[in-house]
This record gives C-alpha cells, structure tokens and sequence, in this order.
C-alpha cells in the first residue's frame, strides 16, 4: 500500500470514526483503525462490535493495499502534524506503516488487515428513507438524553425508532421520564418497521452528521439485526437492541387538571438558578402553581428550591394557566434536559396531581411531547 | 445393579463421615463429652495433628463397667430419654452418634471408671469392631485414645491436610472451649509439648488471657445485653467481650460465638458483631470477640446438623439486633484513643493497619529539615487547664476532652494538649468525621426524597421476602418506596428512593430486602456511601495544608463536638494519645 493524503482530511476522517474505537477490548484489533484503499479514496474504518463508521477521504492511491494501527496513536500523531501531505507506505512484511510528512517520519506497527471484523456499507437500492439532517440532529437531541444509562434494563438504553407509512417517531425513556418525538414524511417505501437503537448509536450520528448537507439514507437490514445510516462519504451501522419497548401511549396521560402556559427561555433560567440550591437536596425543585381566577387566564409558577445548608431560592414565572391550583415537585436535571432542547418560544406543562406525570410540549408543535415523573419527600 | 439395604459397617462408615470430619471433629465431640461428664479438668493429647492419635482425658463421672459396650452402639446416648427432652437440650451432645461414628472410622481404646466403682472398665474397638473388654486400673474418669483415624476409610485420609493445619483446627476448639467454660481446666499437647492450657479459675478474664494473651485480652471491652421476653419470644441475654477498635484482624475468624455454650457459626450474628464496628475499623478488617448468647433452649434448635456447628433461632432478627446493639453499645462507650505504642507494650497491638504505621520512637518528632519544618514550631509551653494525669471528671467514654493546640507537625498533624496528656490529630481524617456528621445529620433532617415511576414496575417476591416486607413496610416508605400489593406475593413498585438513581427497582427492592433480613437499617448503606463519598471529595482540609492557630482550635472544637471523635468514616483513627503517664516513664521521671 502506498497512498498519499492531505494532513486536514487525515485528521478529520479519524475524528469521525475514532468514537466507535473500542476502548478497552480483548480484541486488540477493535482498538485499530482500519486503512483500506478503495479506488481514489482512502477509506477509514472502525467498530468497538456495537457501532461501525466507515469514513471516505480523498487520496492518491499508487498501490492498492489495506493496514490497522493502533486508532489512538494514529489520531494524536496526525493531529499533531502540520497541515501537509502525508505520504504512507506499508511495508507487507513487517506490517508496518511507514508515514512522512513535512519534517516527520514514523513507522506505526500494526494488525494484519484481514482480522479486522468487516463493517458493512450501504449497499445501493435497498434505501428504505431518506432523512434531512437538520431534522434528525433535532429529533436525536429531544429524545436521546432520556434514555438509560445505567445497563442494568438494556432495553431502556435505546431509542425506540418507528417507521410508518408516513412518519418517523423515535421515543426514549429511563423509567422516570419519556421523550416522544414524531416527524410526518412521505418518502418511506419500506414496510411499517420498529426498532431499538442504542442511544449512543443515536448521539454519533448526530455529531458526525453535523456538516452534513445531502439527506441521510437510512437503511434496516432486518435478517441481520442492524441499522446502517449513509452520509455523504460516511456509513454508520449500529447492533440493534432485542426486546420490546414499553408502550409509550399508554404512558402518556390523555387530560390534565391544570396547563399552564410559559415562557421557554425564562423557565429554563430559573430552573438552573433554582438548580444551585437543589442539587444539594436530591435536586427537587418545587412548583407552585396558582391560576389567577380571571378571563385572561394571568397566573404564576413559583419555583422552590431548598438546601438545609446553603438555603434557598424562590422565582416567580408569569404564566398562562388555565385549571386548579396546583404543588408539584420534579427533579430538577430533568425539566433542564427537556427545556434546553424544546426551540419554540413558548412551552406547555400539564399537570394532574402532585403524584401524576407531568407532561411538556412546545407551544405549537405537535410532533413533541415530554413526560416526567413528579417526586416526593417523605418525613 | 438393583436397590439393596446397604451392610451396617458401610452405613456406620457413611454416617460417621456427617459427624467425623477431620481430627478436630473428634476432639470437639469427646471434649464435648468430658464436659457433658461434668470434668473439672479436661487434658488433649495429639500426635501428627490427631492423624496418629488424640487422647481425651478427663476426671468427669465416668461410665458405669456395664454400660461401656453399650456407649459404642449407635443412637446410644445417656443425655435423652425422650423426644420432649430434644426440645430443651442443655447438654451438648445428645445424638448419640459420636463415640459409634468415631469407632467405626479409627481404633479406639476407652478406659474409664465413675468415682464409685474400684476398678476401670478397658474397651477397644478397631472400625467398631470390638477387639477386647477387661478390668483395668485407672484414675477417676474417661479416657478416650483415637489412633489411626480414618484406617480404613482411605478417601478420608486422603483429604487430611497437613499436620500444622490440621493441629491448628485441633487448637481452635480447644481453645473455643475454653473460653466458653473457664470454669474447666484445658491443657492441650501436641508431640509431647504443652501448647496451651487456661486456669480453670472460672474467670472469663484469665480464660481470654489464656487463649489471646494478656495484651489482647486486655483491650477487650466487656459486652452486655438483654433482650426481654415479648409475646411468644422468650428472654434472651448477650455477655462476653469484644475488641476494642484499635484491635483488628484480617479476617473474621476472631469472632468467636457460642449459644448457651456451644460454639456455633453462624454468618448472620458473624455479620451482626462486624456491623456493630461501622465506621470504626479500617476497611476489610474485622473485630475480636467472643460473645455467649444465653436463651431458653426451646427457642433455638441446635439438632439442624450433625456437627450441631449450625443452629436455627426462632427468632433471628431479635438475635441479630440483640447482639449487634450490646456490642455497638460496648464499642460506642469506649471507642479508645489508640495509644502511643511504647516498646514496653505489645506492638501486637498495632500489627497492622494505619495506626501501625506509627512508631514514635522514630517518626514522633521527626528532627527540623527544610523549609516545611520551620512551621514546626511548639508555642511557648503554657500549662493546661488541669495538668493532673487523671481524665476530666465527668467525661463520656468514647468523647475527647476538651483540647488545646500546641502546633502542627508535617503540615498533616495537629499535636494538641488535653487534661491527660498529648493528642496528635490527624487533621484530614478528622475534618472527614466533622462533615461526615454534619452531612448525615442534614439528609436524616431532609428526609427521604421519593422518585416515582413512569410505569409501575411489577416485583414478584418469595414467600419470606414478602413477609418481610409486609413487616417492615413502614421503614421502606419512610426510605421513599411507594409499594402496593399486586395480589399472592407480587408487589407494585410506584416510587423508589431518589438515592438510588437509574438502579434496576426490582433488583434495589431485593437486594434491600436480603439485607434487612441480616439487620440492617433499609439504605443506610447507599446513604453512608454517598455521604462518605461527598465528604472525600468534599474534605478541604488535606494533608500537606498549613493551617493557622485559629483553624486548628476550630477544627479541634468541631471535632470535639462530634459524636464518634475517634475514627474517621472510614474506619481509621483520628488521633493518637500520648497519656501524661506514658510520657513521664519514656522520659525516666
């Protein structure tokens, strides 16, 4: 193998696929990343067996041949050269990659290419969707940060993704709040399909699919239980997560006692500020919702938050609300995680009970909607 | 091959391998025996760890001529008439099944004769075969000689270990035994050599001395409890000694317990004396005691194996609670200073762990070096409040006096001056007590923070799990569960305790469970461990830190305040005291 390329889309395309290095394995081989000609291009390559990027860069190829080194080493190393040409040559005999460029020269020993397990490509034809990749950095963000982190109920750590005849819906949840994002289209040819995809699966995609401007292609390869998103010059596959997903409908409560109607941004503020005193007391944050009785429905939410140490906060929000007075508690992080994502200027909270689910939807926007679970403190 | 009754010699061989284990198996039963007998005294002879031969000799009331054959029939007992009798054992054997299951696995020679009668009756039997039967003479009493243990059961033999292990079991029961009848005079030789033997005085104190010597036996703290009789549950009472915390071992094994005499293991009163050290010892390690729990025999069945090493208590939580409060109570009343090891005491003392560490023939006063030891300076010698040797009158054992600050050593420890002598203070671990107080009494005042569920998880549980639960469904919903019955033992989790983050609810409400059925407080683990962990991340004061006069005296009143000032959360020792005494006899005063 003998290819030259540029420094800048060395550094770059090493970036993209260095998240899905594995990074403690007993494969030594998942911790390399795989460098394989491919016609012009230099194609990159690497799995931790969860998730898979394949990333294409431009390149000279003068002799076809394919090597993996060590991914952390080959990313620091190339970042740290300066933006030049890079001239590599694998020695087959040693399986050793020999790298020049500007003033440096390195010799990085590597794996037998051929051990590398294969990452599968989007093959042509089989496309079920197209997406913009606008929308479904936005729909990955509102629903993502509510699944699980903690792996003991796997089936929680992904994002349930459904596909309709003429809409998209991905949904998440960690027992203790759900997020429920829909997008309507018209351009799916496949059958009605569900599946679980791992959260973090999810969250690659959107950074890597950040510059992105041609829609990404999302293909379901059924028999072999992955999920395969084509970017332009890039392929993400993802394992998908066997089980069933809780019902998510049932979940979702269908009336509300007291909605109350606030602005974005001014909710969210006080939520952090109330925030500074919560986080020392399990992170409840307290809302006292009074409706003001008259026709324009003025009222006021006043946030609460108390520490035995460090004392408390009090903020008032003006909002619209119509229904009955109302005290209910949350969890702080989580009304933070769902308003830092929700871009309509105003929100909607529905509340039933200080024991019922609370539910939050952006003014105006049907496709999203957010549950919570109140907490309570017990004396 | 079709179904047969198995001949009595192989039957006899399988059911002495339930009883006879290894050669300290046979010594515990005819040491149990001798004790039964009524001795006084009890002598152990041993030779190749009891694989050659062990000899029991006591000076109890003997077997009458006639009955000596029939000693060696199985089920032959003379402690029980009737199955009454089995609910209320007092004596220690009763099974009938020792002496017929340690003949038929050895040759065995009994001599023994009641004080009434002029001659010995002489009995040997080789794999419970009797050999020979005559008249001897001998001293008032039984003895029993074991040779060739498991002659003719060479799968057995094969398991022995080696000489030095097998001894040591041999060693431990004797010496089990001793501390739970001091009244009994033990003596044990092993190849000829004399290696232990108690008084026989009665004396607890002489027997612990015996068995641990004088420097252990004297840090250990007497322990008492009772647990009145309620509703069907009869009286209970706890006593013997435990250690005090500055004595430690690196395993569990020192902790030596006996019901009503008997020496017993048992995991969970095991776990009991361990959770009554929380916080005190240093992590993985373990107390020394030795506890006695006297109840009526009706309430404990010992028949559960045929070693009767395992008990059942009828009621095992009040067991628990009973003996881990007795010795929390003992260990609270004094949690001791450790003290300056001086060569005159036992550096046993300090044989491991942090404060062994300390040797203050070399490291007490290490000489000026450097611009860190310019700060190293003592103020000018004022004399203390009250300069007398004697503790402050009044004082609470387990609290410090109050103290003054004289100056810090190492950036890392504070020498202070009390009413009775020197106090170096380590300053990081006792700024760890002062908020780990501080940050306990907070969440116990904030309540307990309840989360609920997006959907109900459902929780099928065993039959005893659910009782247990139903018990003690107040505690979980005072820790924040919401829990409502789903029909047969089937649960609906609501809510879980905030604590307990993304854990799986129905693994957090078992696992719960399980350690509420060993005693403990629900969660007070997951609240020690959070609070322990803000307070190490959290503790600003560290070692290398110069600290000025006023911070010292703060820290050492705050300190002084709390309500455990000698260990640190995590087990280890906050200060080490110098007494005025010690320091006038290392100056020659």
């Amino acid at each position: 193998m003998r290819v030259s390329c540029l420094q800048e889309n060395l550094a770059k395309g090493l970036s993209i696929v260095g998240r899905a290095v594995a990074g403690r394995s007993t494969l030594p081989v998942l911790s390399n990343v795989l460098l394989a000609t491919e016609g012009e291009r230099l194609k990159l390559s690497a799995t931790n067996l969860e998730i898979g990027i394949n990333c294409w860069i431009g390149a000279k190829v003068e002799e076809e041949g394919a090597i993996t080194v060590p991914a952390r080493l080959l990313g620091e190393f190339v970042n740290s050269l300066p933006p030049e040409r890079i001239d590599m040559h694998l020695d087959q005999e040693t399986q050793t990659l020999n790298l020049k460029c500007a003033h440096f020269e390195s010799n990085i020993k590597g794996i037998d290419a051929q051990e590398f397990p294969v990452v599968p490509t989007a093959a042509d034809g089989d496309v079920s969707v197209k997406i913009d990749p606008a929308t479904l950095r936005s729909m990955i963000e509102q629903v993502v940060f509510a699944s699980a982190t903690d792996e003991s109920r796997p089936i929680l750590t992904g994002v349930l993704v459904q596909f309709t005849e003429d809409s998209l819906t991905m949904a998440a949840a960690d027992g203790f709040r759900l997020s429920v994002r829909k997008m309507p289209f018209d351009s799916y040819v496949g059958a009605p399909a569900e599946v679980i995809i791992p959260a973090r699966a999810l969250a690659e995609l959107a950074r890597i699919s950040g510059d992105q401007e041609q829609p990404v292609e999302v293909t379901i390869t059924e028999a072999r239980k992955q999920i395969l998103f084509h970017l332009e010059n890039i392929d993400l596959v993802s394992q998908l997560i066997e089980g069933k997903f809780p019902d998510y409908n049932q979940i979702i409560p269908k009336s509300y006692a007291t909605r109350s109607i606030l602005e974005t941004a001014n909710f969210l503020k006080a939520t952090r500020v109330s925030q500074l005193f919560a986080r020392e007391s399990a992170n409840i944050i307290k809302l006292d919702i009074v409706p003001s009785g008259d026709e324009l429905m003025n009222g006021r939410i006043t946030l609460m938050a108390t520490s035995a140490e460090l004392g408390d906060n009090v903020a008032d929000l003006d909002a619209a609300i119509e229904g009955d007075k109302m005290e209910i508690a949350f969890n702080a992080k989580f009304l933070i995680d769902v308003l830092s994502v929700i871009d309509t200027p105003q929100v909607v909270l529905e509340t039933t009970s200080p024991s019922s689910p609370g539910v939050i939807r952006p003014l105006g926007d049907e496709n999203f909607v957010h549950v919570i679970m109140p907490m309570h403190i017990s004396r | 091959m079709g179904i047969k009754i198995l001949p009595p010699d192989v039957a006899a061989k399988i059911a002495a391998g339930e009883v006879v284990e290894r050669p300290a198996s046979v010594v515990k039963e005819l040491v149990e025996n001798a004790i039964d007998a009524g001795a006084s005294t009890i002598r152990v002879e041993i030779q190749e760890g009891g694989k050659r031969l062990i000899r029991v000799m006591d000076n109890g009331s003997g077997i009458p001529a006639e009955e000596v054959p029939l000693a060696f029939a199985r089920h032959a007992t003379s402690k029980l008439a009737s199955i009454d009798d089995l609910n209320r054992v007092t004596t220690l054997g009763f099974r009938g099944e020792a002496l017929a299951s340690i003949a038929a696995v050895s040759q065995l020679t009994l001599v023994s004769r009641p004080a009434s009668q002029l001659t010995a009756t002489r009995i040997r039997l080789e794999g419970g075969q009797q050999k020979s039967l005559s008249a001897a003479g001998a001293p008032a009493g039984t003895t029993v000689t074991v040779e060739n243990l498991f002659f003719n059961v060479p799968a057995r033999k094969k398991f022995l270990k080696a000489t030095a292990t097998e001894t040591g079991h041999i060693q431990r029961v004797v010496t089990c035994y001793a501390l739970a009848y001091p009244h009994i005079r033990f003596i044990l030789e092993t190849d000829r050599r004399l290696v232990f033997q108690s008084t026989g005085s009665g004396n607890l104190f002489d027997a612990l001395a015996a068995v641990f010597g004088p420097d252990i036996a004297r840090q250990l703290l007497a322990v008492e409890g009772d647990l009145p009789a309620s509703g069907e549950t009869g009286p209970a009472r706890v006593t013997g000694f435990t250690g005090a915390t500055s004595l430690h071992r690196g395993a569990r094994d020192q902790i030596i317990l006996f019901v009503n005499r008997r020496w017993i293991q048992d995991r969970a009163l095991n776990q009991a004396v361990v959770q009554a050290y929380h916080t005190f010892l240093p992590v993985n390690r373990y107390p020394v005691a030795v506890l006695n729990i006297e109840m009526d025999p009706a309430e404990v069945d010992v028949n559960v194996h045929p070693t009767k090493a395992e008990v059942k208590f009828r009621e095992p939580r009040a067991v628990f609670k009973l003996v881990q409060k007795a010795v929390r109570e003992a260990v609270l009343a004094s949690a001791p200073t450790p003290t300056l090891t001086t060569p005159t005491l036992s550096p046993d003392v300090f044989h491991t762990g942090h404060a062994g560490d300390f040797r203050p023939r070399q490291t007490a006063f290490p000489a000026p070096a450097g611009p860190a030891a310019s700060r190293f300076a003592f103020e000018a010698q004022r004399p203390a409040d009250q300069p007398d040797d004697s503790p402050s009158p009044g004082l609470p054992d387990g609290q410090v006096p109050p103290l003054r600050v004289v100056g810090q050593v190492q950036q890392m420890y504070i020498v202070a001056e009390g009413p009775d002598g020197l106090y170096l203070i380590d300053q990081h671990a006792a700024h760890e007590r002062i908020l780990y107080e501080k940050l306990m009494a907070q969440q116990a005042q904030a309540g307990a923070p309840r989360q609920q569920l997006l959907e109900p998880v459902l929780v099928e549980l065993s039959p005893g799990q659910a009782a247990l639960l139903e018990a003690e469904a107040e505690a979980l919903a005072a820790v924040g569960f919401d829990l409502e019955p789903f029909g047969g033992h089937a649960y609906r989790i609501r809510a879980v305790p905030q604590l307990l983050g993304q854990t799986d609810p129905t693994q957090a409400l078992v696992d719960i469970l399980a350690e509420m059925a060993d005693g403990a407080t629900p969660l007070a683990r997951e609240t020690h461990q959070k609070v322990a962990l803000i307070v190490c991340k959290r503790a600003a004061i560290k070692g290398g830190q110069t600290l000025s006069y006023e911070e010292m005296r703060e820290l050492v009143r705050q300190l002084e305040a709390t309500s455990a000032p000698r260990t640190c959360p995590h087990g280890r020792p906050t200060m080490l005291h110098l007494s005025a005494a010690q320091l006038a006899r290392e100056f020659g005063r």
